[in-house]
């Protein structure tokens, strides 16, 4: 049976690899261990040992070619065997799928087109599976019985040790060097001469791969985009009534102000289409679509579903369509093309009381909406003092695809929307 | 302390053996008028006279039978085989008869027998005379295996095998019959199924035995001139074997190889692997690994002989590889 070389994963957050050099040509032995090509991950350049030892039958990456790891780069057997089966059924880059990053970024907006090439298999990451002697995530990593005994006893994540083994295995030495460390080591105390106090060790914690998506793109997006923000207090009196008298009307449909505020940003995205755009590295690039997402959080991170085509919907089909998605979102049963796509964020903290705040856009984006809490507020109207209701929303924008005035004039329009809730509904 | 070569070692054992119970005879090729081949009952014949000192033709199945037999009415033999190659002829005896009887008896017999000789390649003898038995013999219950690699342990042990009420294989070897050490004068016993611990060490437990003991010893020296500090544990009995030894060795040092004289497949060194990884698997920091014989028919060719044989330096490699020395 013809063994199939597949590109390797040669270190954590290594996603695809270029083939640097082949140090076999095809009808070579190959032993165990030896050497057989050069593989350039993220990192650095590294030697790659086969796994198994055969005759090269087939070179199917070529140098210089990068792949997904998990592909299919060379075929080992005996001399002679036909090897094509086994070949077709390795399936390029299966590994690659396993690996759920790009399905479970919280915003990714790479595709214009929502029903882009996201495939819905593999959205989860893989449970670990508990194992007696190891504690929570350790299973995926190598390590020696022993390593992995005195981790346990030590009360250290075995995720969190560096091995130096073969292939990484984390072996004892590294677990001393953990304890020595003081990685977990427990707690202990300080003194500063009049009081003693408790001190309790750092603890790196193992990221689920939605938590290492957030920081990656949300890091690539504060150094990489040029924020500015823009602020505006909103008299929501309007809105109130209107979901007031909604819900009389309307007892089956439940109408957040978050609903409302959705339809009235694609409204007004509608006739602002500059701020529907985004940067590409080149260029600005107008939406065709307005997809309005919403922020939502859930156990590991963010996610932000959109409600696709919101300029178009009724305010009880949004309502509709976000009170599924949130559900759906925090009990992980979303599939992927639903968790991505929007053009334009709607994040809303009003919720925990917070009357304001500044948001990050998600990458692919050109703008997001942070939305505060609908605030009591004695308000002057014609120069007398009255009860009113007011929201505070602030809008993010990339520089590079909008300026102040285009951002102002688009929360003038959405003031309108919102002040005078009739008009989405026009 | 005298200076006695194995050779000496052993025919201190069966003399004194010989002197102190005459139960006990020696039978088998060469014994008597030809000294023995490796001249082990040297002037026993001298000694004890043609009774206690028999020359039989060669017929192992033969004299092997004999002395069951003999052993069954109350003597205590010695069968020397000429090497363990040809105790294949008289394997039935052994694993049928000497392995059985008390059993098959319900022990009314007793079989106190030992069955001595060289075993394992010596030096360019070709296929059928380069035969590692260790594993055949301690596959089935029944017996006891010992193998010895100094003269001190080759007369203790020989002493304790005489006196055992059950049938003992003996493993000595051709090539290391004139190897030399001291012996204390008068008598000892070691006790059979307890391991020697020839050289202390901290952080590499090599197991070995028999002529794999010479060439631990040396892989050990050269693991410490690279700071690796071993330690090297001698089976001596093969079966039943000293798992605490073994055991409370590992778990100090958490790194095990075993080098011996055998074939990889099956036998002692599988048998130690497998005992440690269940035994002691939460101790271990490294796979054991495992230093024999290329899984080959011997060569007659010295080149191609040399190839098969584990190597201090192939023992060494896998200490450092254990001890991940080269990373």
């Amino acid at each position: 049976m013809a063994t199939i070389v597949e590109l390797p994963r040669l270190s954590d957050t290594m996603e695809e690899g270029v083939i640097a050099k082949w140090h076999i040509a095809e009808g070579d032995k190959v032993k165990r261990g030896q050497v057989i090509a050069d593989i350039e991950t993220d990192k650095a350049t590294m030697e790659y040992e086969s796994f198994d030892a055969g005759t090269v039958l087939k070179i199917v990456a070529s140098e210089g070619d990068t792949h997904p790891i998990g592909t299919p780069i060379a075929v080992l057997g005996k001399p002679g065997e036909d090897f094509e089966e086994a070949l077709a059924g390795a399936g390029g880059g299966s590994k690659a799928k396993a690996e759920p990053e790009p399905q479970e970024e919280p915003e990714s907006t790479e595709e214009p087109e929502p029903e882009s090439t996201e495939e819905p298999e593999s959205t989860q990451e893989p449970e670990p599976e508990p194992a007696a002697p190891s504690s929570d995530a350790d299973d995926r990593v190598a390590a020696s019985p022993l390593a992995r005994r005195l981790a346990h006893e030590a009360g250290i994540a075995l995720s969190t040790i560096e091995g130096s083994g073969p292939h990484g295995r984390v072996i004892k030495a590294d677990v001393d060097a953990a304890i020595e460390g003081g990685g977990g080591g427990g707690t202990g105390t300080v003194s500063d001469g009049e009081r003693t106090f408790v001190t309790r060790p750092d603890t790196p914690m193992k990221l689920s791969q939605m938590r290492k998506t957030i920081a990656r793109r949300m890091g690539e997006s504060n150094a990489e985009i040029p924020h500015f923000y823009l602020t505006i207090d909103l008299d929501m009196a309007g809105a109130v009534a209107m979901r007031t008298q909604l819900k009389a009307a309307l007892p089956d449909v439940k109408i957040s102000y978050n609903d409302m505020v959705i339809l009235a940003v694609a409204k007004a995205l509608q006739k602002h289409p500059e701020v529907n755009a985004y940067w590409d590295g080149k260029t600005i690039v107008r939406r065709g679509d307005i997809h309005v997402g919403m922020a939502v959080a859930v156990d590991e991170g963010l996610i932000v579903p959109p409600v696709r085509h919101t300029e178009q919907r009724t305010l009880s089909e949004v309502a509709g369509i976000t009170r599924s998605l949130g559900t759906r979102a925090r009990d992980k049963k979303l599939p992927p093309d639903e968790m991505t796509g929007s053009t334009f964020t709607v994040s809303n903290l009003g919720m925990f009381g917070i009357e304001q705040f500044l948001a990050v856009i998600n990458p692919g984006e050109g703008a997001i909406l942070a939305v505060g809490a609908i605030r009591d507020e004695a308000v002057v109207v014609d120069g007398a003092l009255q009860p009113g209701k007011r929201m505070r929303v602030n809008l993010a924008c990339d520089h590079r695809v909008m300026d102040g005035a285009v951002g102002a004039q688009f929360l003038v329009t959405l003031r309108g929307y919102l002040e005078q809730p009739l008009a989405m509904l026009a | 302390m005298p200076i006695l070569q194995i050779r000496e070692a052993l025919r201190e054992a069966i003399d004194e053996e010989m002197e102190r119970d005459d139960r006990v005879f020696v039978m088998g090729e060469e014994v008597g008028y030809y000294n023995g081949a490796y001249k082990v009952t040297q002037g026993l014949l001298e000694k004890y006279g043609e009774q206690r000192v028999v020359d039989t033709p060669i017929a192992e199945a033969g004299f092997a039978g004999v002395g069951v037999g003999a052993a069954m009415a109350g003597l205590r033999p010695i069968i020397e085989f000429m090497t363990f190659n040809f105790s294949a002829v008289a394997f039935d005896q052994i694993l049928n008869n000497a392995a059985k009887l008390r059993h098959l008896s319900g022990g009314q017999f007793t079989i106190p027998m030992v069955f001595r000789g060289p075993n394992a390649a010596a030096h360019m003898l070709s296929s059928t005379h380069s035969q590692a038995f260790e594993s055949f013999y301690c596959g089935f219950p029944g017996v006891k295996v010992v193998s010895v690699a100094t003269p001190y342990d080759a007369k203790g042990l020989l002493k304790s095998a005489i006196r055992d009420d059950n049938p003992i294989i003996f493993f000595e070897s051709e090539v290391m019959y004139g190897v030399k050490g001291e012996v204390p004068e008068g008598e000892y016993l070691i006790p059979i199924g307890q391991a020697d611990i020839k050289r202390p060490g901290s952080q590499v437990t090599v197991i070995t035995w028999g002529q794999g003991v010479p060439i631990t010893l040396e892989a050990a020296k050269m693991a410490e001139e690279s700071g690796i500090d071993c330690e090297v544990i001698d089976l001596l009995t093969l079966r039943p074997l000293d798992r605490d030894a073994i055991l409370q060795s590992v778990k100090k040092t958490n790194r095990a190889v075993l080098a011996y004289h055998g074939w990889p497949y099956g036998g002692t060194g599988a048998e130690v692997a497998d005992l440690i990884a269940r035994e002691a698997f939460y101790d271990l920091d490294a796979p054991v690994e495992r230093v024999c014989y290329e899984d080959i028919n011997f060569s007659y060719a010295e080149n191609l002989e040399e190839l098969a044989i584990p190597s201090p330096k192939q023992i060494f490699d896998a200490i450092a590889k254990v001890a991940y020395h080269s990373l």
